[in-house]
């Protein structure tokens, strides 16, 4: 199996300096680079969302937030890709779900070489609990994870 | 780039019917919780004794059905799953949110349009009175403390009206970044599970009637859900004149408010931004009552009308006859419904999302709550003799 370097990106400051971290890893190694970032699927739960609620205040909520994630989505990918620009084999790759929940999976996964990550992470449009992400990844990650401020 | 991480996650726009298939092991799991609490728990509460007293349980810590639902749903997300419903079961918890709303449609069968106009009259005052102070005393704090302007607006209403609804109904019209909306939630729903357990011991305490506490939560609790639950737990009778009965009205008057509130928040927001392109999406007065008036309302009125005309039988109205058959089984069926309800309330308050939020939304909304809480008994207390039973 071939395994990979991944880093989560979330086109912020923090994520920048993760990438660098990774950037050089999979030089070191001669290593695929994989970005991740994660759309939040969380929401509609963590607001309640029902058909019961008024006709566009949380589905238009729920679109609303879509829409802003998708743009960041968009500011990781163009951060990922400029900064692999001299990178033979790198690939970007947009996720779904609960942020702390696929980073995990991934930290557990067997074609994960290393996965790189800033402690903070995903907080810049995320839940409270995003920050306990570092957390959780020290003690369920089953393939090494490499912490950047 | 495409995404659809939110349809694909359920956005909640897939029918009921569509759900119910994959709910029913959920939904399962909380009948049979509900019916081991009142057939079993609650009866052994009422004679059982500790430490020598005699029902302390039920008398000293007014543990209820109520009560205990709210705890089994907490327990089952936060120590029996560790944070997560499994998959199988997720979907009936999460319909059994719904319960809460479709009882609440339910509660129009207490009362007539003309006791609606009497409770209705005076909760509005004192409704309109607190939404009012509320907003006004969040975008001080907010300046004070120099929050985001939008953060403040989201807040303003969540810690006015009523809660979630009111952040995701504002936070498109200013802006508000997800993180945003995301504190404003975990500020108040902290800030109402507190005092959704604590309110019925203050209550009972300070030897509050139906009426007074009612009118005391309605207005001093944000959440929907969390003033049911309140109301249940100092009383869990469901007929006129009850906790719940006033409750209700109070909540049902602040939720109306939304479309209200979310345009005025929104021009304050705007007003502070003159000169700039405005981005948000800044609607009139009508188009926000369409688009935010909560569905459950119009249920609600619509049973209020058809208890006024007699359909489902005499009412039991105080002075009147007593209640029918058909009123006597839909005051049994809400209390079930309440209760499957209300463990999916439980199991909603993730204890994560609310130990980790903090900074300057949780003072504010710790500043406010508290004073809207204890102002509101405050008030209720001076106008008590005012206060009109139905």
């Amino acid at each position: 199996m071939m395994k990979q370097i991944v880093v989560a990106v979330d086109g912020s400051d923090v994520s920048a300096a993760a990438i660098e971290q990774a950037v050089t890893l999979a030089r070191q190694r001669h290593l695929t680079l994989t970005g991740v970032f994660v759309i939040d699927g969380n929401w509609p739960d963590y607001i309640g969302n029902d058909w019961q609620s008024a006709k566009g205040a949380r589905q238009g909520f729920l679109d609303y937030i879509l829409k802003e994630q998708e743009q960041q989505a968009q500011a990781a990918q163009t951060q990922f890709q400029h900064a692999v620009a001299q990178l033979p084999n790198s690939h970007f790759s947009v996720m779904a779900g609960d942020p702390t929940e696929v980073l995990t999976g991934i930290a557990c996964g067997a074609d994960t070489e290393v996965l790189v990550t800033s402690k903070r992470v995903f907080q810049v449009s995320g839940r409270p609990s995003l920050k306990g992400l570092a957390k959780t990844l020290v003690n369920k990650a089953t393939q090494p994870v490499l912490f950047t401020p | 780039m495409s995404v659809q991480a939110m349809s694909s996650t359920g956005s909640g726009r897939d029918s009921f019917f569509t759900k119910l298939p994959g709910a029913l092991p959920g939904l399962a799991l909380i009948v049979v919780t509900m019916v081991v609490i009142k057939m079993w728990i609650e009866p052994w509460m009422a004679v059982t004794k500790v430490f020598g007293m005699q029902k302390p349980l039920t008398d000293a810590f007014h543990l209820n059905y109520i009560l205990l639902a709210i705890v089994f749903g907490l327990v089952y997300r936060n120590v029996i799953f560790a944070g997560t419903i499994p998959a199988v079961l997720a979907d009936g918890f999460k319909l059994s949110r719904l319960m809460i709303k479709t009882g609440i449609i339910m509660l129009g069968s207490l009362y007539t349009v003309q006791a609606i106009v009497q409770l209705g009259s005076m909760a509005i005052f004192l409704i309109g009175g607190f939404v009012i102070l509320s907003i006004i005393m969040v975008l001080w704090l907010g300046k004070l403390m120099g929050l985001d302007r939008s953060m403040t607006a989201v807040l303003a209403n969540a810690l006015s009206i009523c809660g979630v609804s009111a952040a995701v109904a504002t936070s498109p019209a200013v802006e508000a970044k997800a993180t945003h909306v995301a504190y404003a939630i975990a500020t108040i729903l902290g800030f109402g599970i507190v005092t959704m357990f604590i309110s019925p011991f203050i209550g009972h305490a300070l030897g509050l009637t139906d009426l007074q506490y009612g009118a005391w939560v309605g207005t001093g609790i944000l959440n929907s859900g969390q003033v049911l639950a309140a109301c249940l737990a100092f009383n869990p009778k469901v007929a006129p004149g009850t906790a719940v009965s006033v409750g209700e009205i109070w909540n049902i008057m602040r939720v109306i408010s939304i479309p209200f509130a979310v345009f005025a928040v929104t021009v304050w927001y705007w007003s502070g931004r003159k000169g700039e392109a405005q981005q948000g999406q800044q609607k009139s007065l009508g188009t926000l009552l369409v688009e935010k008036f909560p569905v459950f309302v119009l249920g609600f009125l619509v049973m209020v009308l058809m208890t006024s005309i007699g359909a489902f039988g005499d009412a039991g109205i105080k002075g009147g006859p007593p209640p029918s058959e058909t009123i006597k089984t839909l005051r049994l069926v809400m209390q079930w419904i309440f209760g499957f309800g209300l463990v999916g309330l439980g199991a909603y308050i993730d204890v994560k999302e609310l130990a980790r939020a903090g900074g300057t939304p949780l003072k504010i909304g710790l500043i406010v709550g508290v004073t809207k809480y204890v102002l509101a008994l405050i008030v209720v207390f001076l106008i008590k003799d005012m206060l009109v039973s139905i």
